[in-house]
């Protein structure tokens, strides 16, 4: 009865992988909850700054943005770099392919246009998949934010990303920032979004305010104050929809698989069940038979 | 004329406070203290690290702010934004003095351009260290 032993052996595999995504899913339930939080209570904060900037740059002619601040030059051509953003871990479904295959997309589009474009990753999913393809980060290698570290991982990269931008150094120089993360729409929905770091720009959508705030100090004094802060800024909302992101989409994905397990286990038990009774019937008409012969 | 007006005090962390009714601020601003009061005309002013104070139920409330700026909205809201804000009692004094002292050793040592990242960064953890001194002092 080989197969009935091979059966009862699978079910307990499966029963044992279900524990371990059950156990998975509800951590993440936990752990939703409080990143839930640390994003939403730093929208308002996060939404203002941007406001405010929108407000000091759209009063800006274009022509001379570069002369107010060093970080809203527009500069053509050049070398762009771009973020990936992931997780440090795997298990949480699409999150971190999302993220690399929009951006492998995105790097052999503008490669095939011969834009030269680099790389600085942010979660150790993103350094792995772009190591096997041989890229180079060149040192811009992060691990991904966690609750705590948001703020301090966004201000670190922050710093490195405008040192970087305002190089001197023609070989170290980039000349766009782009960064690629998971938004968080809600628990079902996480939406990977491509967004421009530097230079800082204004929306298109021009609802200029009704009424301009003065500024005091000047205009620039603000913004030479306001801009490194606002770049800190974006990067953090960004690292705060990642991580919550990935909770969520951690969750779903071991919720599916607490339930294809399920699914799985009650096959294989039926199945069992069957074969067991199989064997049964097959014993007893062997019994029966045997008797029968006897009585002949 | 109204006596009071709203704030808010947004950080990255969270709301430190918000929509409370006070008579008025105190705010470390970029070119010196400055005090905001009922019916201030909309504007837009940095603040750099510092002690803000006011009168939250006619009770002192001190606040040890990082870098951050200050809005007066149109409706005459007051938001600050700032990248930390901590309550005196949440301030450990002792391990803020001890690093303040390292981090003033690092900058007596530094000879690198003052525009480099980590001249800034130094000089911004004393900016902050020395605020929540300040603020718990």
């Amino acid at each position: 009865m080989a197969n009935l032993k091979e059966l009862r052996l699978r079910i307990a595999s499966v029963k044992n992988t279900r524990k371990i995504t059950a156990a998975m899913s509800q951590i993440a339930s936990a752990r939703l909850r409080k990143a839930q939080n640390a994003l939403l209570a730093a929208r308002p904060y996060g939404e203002r700054m941007h406001e405010v900037v929108q407000h000091l740059v759209a009063g800006i002619d274009p022509a001379e943005r570069k002369a107010a601040h060093a970080l809203l030059e527009e500069r053509k051509g050049g070398r762009t770099l771009v973020i990936a953003m992931t997780a440090d871990r795997g298990l949480c479904g699409g999150f971190n392919s999302n993220i690399n295959r929009a951006v492998a997309r995105y790097l052999d589009q503008e490669r095939a246009e011969g834009h030269e474009v680099v790389l600085m990753a942010i979660g150790r999913k993103a350094q792995a998949y772009f190591k096997h393809y041989g890229e180079d980060f060149g040192g811009r290698e992060y691990p991904a934010a966690e609750d705590k570290t948001v703020v301090d991982l966004g201000k670190t990269v922050a710093s490195a990303v405008i040192e970087a931008f305002l190089s001197e150094d023609e070989a170290e120089r980039v000349d766009r920032v782009l960064l690629q993360y998971n938004h968080f729409v809600s628990v079902l929905n996480q939406e990977p979004r491509r967004i421009q770091i530097l230079p800082l720009t204004a929306s298109e959508s021009e609802d200029a305010p009704t009424q301009e705030p003065t500024f005091e100090p000047e205009r620039s004094s603000i913004l030479q104050h306001l801009v490194p802060v606002a770049v800190e800024s974006l990067l953090q909302q960004a690292m705060f929809n990642s991580v919550a992101a990935e909770i969520a989409a951690r969750r779903v994905a071991m919720d599916a698989a607490t339930d294809n397990a399920s699914g799985l286990i009650a096959d294989l038990t039926l199945e069992y069940n069957r074969e067991r009774q199989a064997a049964i019937t097959t014993e007893l008409m062997e019994i029966i038979g045997g008797a029968e012969a006897l009585k002949g | 004329m109204a006596d009071r007006m709203k704030l808010d005090i947004l950080t990255p962390r969270g709301a430190k406070y918000e929509g409370i009714d006070v008579p008025g601020v105190e705010i470390p601003g970029l070119l010196g203290e400055l005090g905001v009061l009922p019916e201030h005309v909309s504007f837009v002013t940095a603040v750099k690290p510092g002690v803000v104070r006011f009168k939250k139920d006619n009770e002192s409330v001190r606040l040890a702010v990082g870098a951050g700026f200050l809005e007066v909205t149109e409706s005459g809201r007051v938001v600050l934004l700032c990248e930390r804000a901590l309550a005196p009692s949440e301030i450990e004094t002792e391990a803020a003095r001890e690093q303040l002292e390292e981090v003033q050793g690092e900058l007596a040592k530094y000879s690198g351009p003052i525009t480099a990242a980590t001249y800034r960064d130094l000089d911004q953890q004393r900016a902050w260290l020395e605020a929540q001194i300040r603020c718990a002092g």
